[in-house]
C-alpha cells in the first residue's frame, strides 16, 4: 500500500507494531493506527470464515474496540452478514461470520478509533 | 385407517421412473476432438466447482437428520394428505418424484394457487436458506411453513398430533425415531408438529443428485487425465468457458452446488398481478425473524447454535427487496419451468433473458455486473449444452429405499441411534 509522505510523518514519529507474526499476516498502516490481520488461504467463496486481527494505536493508547466490514466497491454492495468481533485483550481480535459471496475483488476494512483501515482482497 | 395416498414404495418406484426419464434428457455423449485451452485462472474456477458428491453432514438443528428411522417415517409422511386438514394436499403433491420433485407448472398449486415456483428438491444439505426468499434457515422449518400456511396445506399442530391417534402405526414409526410417544405428547402437539417437519426433513436430505458428464470432466482435469477430459463434448467446454467468463455466471451460481447460496436481483418482473409485488428476500426474511421456528428458537436441537450463524448475523437492508435465491443448477435441464415465479419456460428463454435483460428493470443498488450478454446463438447452444452435462446422468434424484411392513412396537419403545 502507497503512503502519502504526510502519511508517513506520524508513522515515523510513532511507530507501533501489532502483537502478530507468522505465515500469511498482512500490515495496513493508518495515519494513527496500524492493523495486522491473518485470514484463511484460499478465501473461501459463499462460506463463512474468521480471521485473527491485530491492532495497535500510534499514540500508544489502548485499542478496546474495533469493527471489521468488507464491500465489493465494484458492484456497489456489501456482505449479507454482519460480521461479529470478539476482542481477545492485548488489542487482539477474532473476527468472524465473514461471507463473502461473489469471486472478484472485495474491500476489507477495519475500523478503529475514529479510523478506517483498508485492505484489498482478490477471491477467486 | 385406509391409506388413501400412494406409500413410500410408490414414491420409489416413481422414482425409478425418474431414473427412465432422466436416461431420456439429452446428454454430451460424443467425444470431442481436443479439449479446449483453460488458462491457469479457469483451470481453478473449473475445480471449485467440485468435487462431486459432497460428504453428508447431518443438520446439528434436526436430532432425526441422517437417522434411519426418521427418514422412513419422512418418507410416509412426505405422500400423506392427512398432514392437510381437508386431505387434498400432501408435500408429493408438489414434489413430485416423477418430475425431479417438482410439479413443472409455472407456480405452486396448494389449497389456492400460489404466487411461486415450486423448487426442485434435490442436495438440500449443501443449502444455508430454504425457499426462493430464504424464509426458513432449515430444512425442518422449510418443511414445517408450507404445513402452518393456510393457502398450501391450511393445517395446524392438533391437525398434524390427530394423524398419530388415527394411526397406531405411523405413531409406532414415530416413537421409533424420536424415543417418544405422539400421543403422550398430547400436551406438546407444537413440538409433535417440529418433530413431524424434522422427519419430513430427514427423508428429503437423501434426495441427492449423483455424477454429472461435468464432474467426470472437472476431476479429470484435475488429475491431470487429458484423454478423460477430451471425452467432454466441446460444446459444453465452450459453454463451460462463457459461464465462467463472458457469461460472469460463475458469479453467483458458483461451488459444487452451483449457488453461492445467496440471493440476487437479475431482473425478472416483481409483479404478482398488477398492483401486488413479491418483495422475495426482503419481506422473507423479516418473516423469518418473527418466526419462533427459527433456528434461534427453541426448537433447533443445536445448543451450541452453530448452524444458526446465518440467521443471527443476516442483514437486511433495502438491496434486498425484489432479490431471490440462487438456485442450484445441479439438473437444472430437467426442471423447468424458471425463475422465482416460474415464467421462464424453457432453459433457451433461460439464456435469452440473460442475453437481452433490460437493465432498468434492476434496482438502483443491484449488481452492475448484469449487462445484457448479447450472446449469439451458438453462446446460447454451447452453454445449454454445458448446462445439460450438468444432468445427473444415473437418474438423477434417488430416495432411500423405505422399509414396508408393520412398526414393530416393542423395537419402538427405544429410539433408534
Amino acid at each position: 500500500m502507497a503512503l502519502s509522505p504526510v502519511a508517513l510523518l506520524p508513522s515515523l514519529a510513532f511507530a507501533c507494531t501489532p502483537a502478530m507474526e507468522g505465515d500469511g499476516v498482512r500490515t495496513i498502516e493508518g495515519q494513527r493506527h496500524v492493523v495486522s490481520w491473518r485470514a484463511p488461504a484460499p478465501l473461501p467463496l459463499a462460506q463463512f470464515f474468521a480471521i485473527d486481527v491485530a491492532a495497535c494505536a500510534r499514540d500508544g493508547s489502548r485499542i478496546g474496540l474495533l469493527r471489521v466490514d468488507a464491500t465489493m466497491p465494484e458492484h456497489g454492495h456489501g456482505m449479507n452478514y454482519r460480521p461479529t468481533v470478539e476482542s481477545l485483550g492485548d488489542g487482539r481480535f477474532r473476527a468472524g461470520g465473514l461471507l463473502l459471496h461473489m469471486p472478484g475483488r472485495w474491500q476489507l476494512s477495519f475500523a478503529v478509533g475514529g479510523e478506517t483501515l483498508r485492505a484489498a482482497l482478490l477471491v477467486d | 385407517m385406509p391409506r388413501r395416498t400412494p406409500g413410500p414404495a410408490v414414491v420409489i418406484a416413481l422414482a425409478a421412473a425418474t431414473l427412465l426419464l432422466a436416461t431420456a434428457v439429452p446428454r454430451p455423449t460424443r467425444a470431442s476432438e481436443a479439449p479446449l485451452e483453460f488458462t491457469e485462472q479457469e483451470r481453478r474456477q473449473i475445480l471449485s466447482l467440485g468435487p462431486w458428491p459432497p460428504p453428508f453432514a447431518p443438520d446439528p438443528s434436526n436430532r432425526a437428520s441422517g437417522q434411519p428411522a426418521a427418514i422412513e417415517l419422512g418418507a410416509r409422511l412426505f405422500v400423506d394428505p392427512r398432514l392437510s386438514p381437508t386431505g387434498a394436499v400432501a408435500c408429493v403433491t408438489c414434489h413430485q418424484p416423477d418430475r425431479h420433485w417438482t410439479d413443472a407448472r409455472a407456480r405452486a398449486r396448494g389449497l389456492v394457487d400460489l404466487p411461486r415456483n415450486t423448487p426442485a428438491l434435490a442436495n438440500l444439505r449443501l443449502q444455508r436458506w430454504y425457499g426462493w426468499g430464504g424464509g426458513a434457515d432449515s430444512l425442518w422449518l422449510a418443511s414445517l411453513r408450507p404445513l402452518l400456511d393456510a393457502r398450501e396445506f391450511g393445517s395446524s399442530p392438533a391437525t398434524i398430533a390427530r394423524i398419530y391417534r388415527l394411526d397406531a402405526d405411523l405413531a409406532c414409526r414415530y416413537r421409533r425415531a424420536f424415543g417418544e410417544s405422539p400421543t403422550t405428547q398430547i400436551e406438546q402437539p407444537v413440538d409433535v408438529m417440529v418433530n413431524t417437519a424434522k422427519a419430513l426433513a430427514a427423508f428429503q436430505e437423501t434426495l441427492t443428485t449423483g455424477r454429472t458428464p461435468f464432474d467426470e470432466f472437472r476431476d479429470a482435469l484435475a488429475r491431470g487425465d487429458a484423454a478423460a477430459a477430451a471425452r467432454y463434448p466441446r460444446r459444453a467446454q465452450q459453454g463451460l468457458k462463457l459461464f465462467i467468463g463472458r457469461g460472469s455466471c460463475i458469479a453467483c451460481h458458483n461451488g459444487p452446488n452451483f449457488s453461492n447460496g445467496e440471493f440476487a436481483d437479475i431482473g425478472i418482473p416483481h409483479f404478482i398481478v398488477p398492483g401486488q409485488v413479491d418483495a422475495g428476500r426482503y419481506e422473507d426474511l423479516q418473516r423469518l425473524r418473527a418466526s419462533p421456528y427459527s433456528q434461534l428458537g427453541r426448537h433447533s436441537d443445536d445448543a451450541q447454535r452453530t448452524d444458526a450463524q446465518a440467521m443471527r448475523l443476516a442483514v437486511l437492508e433495502p438491496r434486498h427487496w425484489g432479490e431471490f435465491k440462487v438456485p442450484s443448477l445441479r439438473n437444472v435441464a430437467v426442471t423447468a419451468p424458471y425463475m422465482h415465479n416460474g415464467s421462464l419456460p424453457a432453459l433457451r428463454d433461460v439464456m435469452l433473458h440473460y442475453s437481452t435483460l433490460d437493465e432498468s428493470r434492476i434496482h438502483a443498488s443491484a449488481q452492475p455486473l448484469l449487462r445484457p450478454l448479447r450472446l449469439a446463438p451458438q453462446d446460447i447452444d454451447a452453454l445449454l449444452a454445458f448446462l445439460e452435462s450438468l444432468t445427473d446422468a444415473a437418474g438423477a434424484v434417488r430416495p432411500r429405499p423405505a422399509a414396508e411392513g408393520d412398526c414393530d412396537a416393542a423395537a419402538a419403545a427405544a429410539p433408534s441411534g
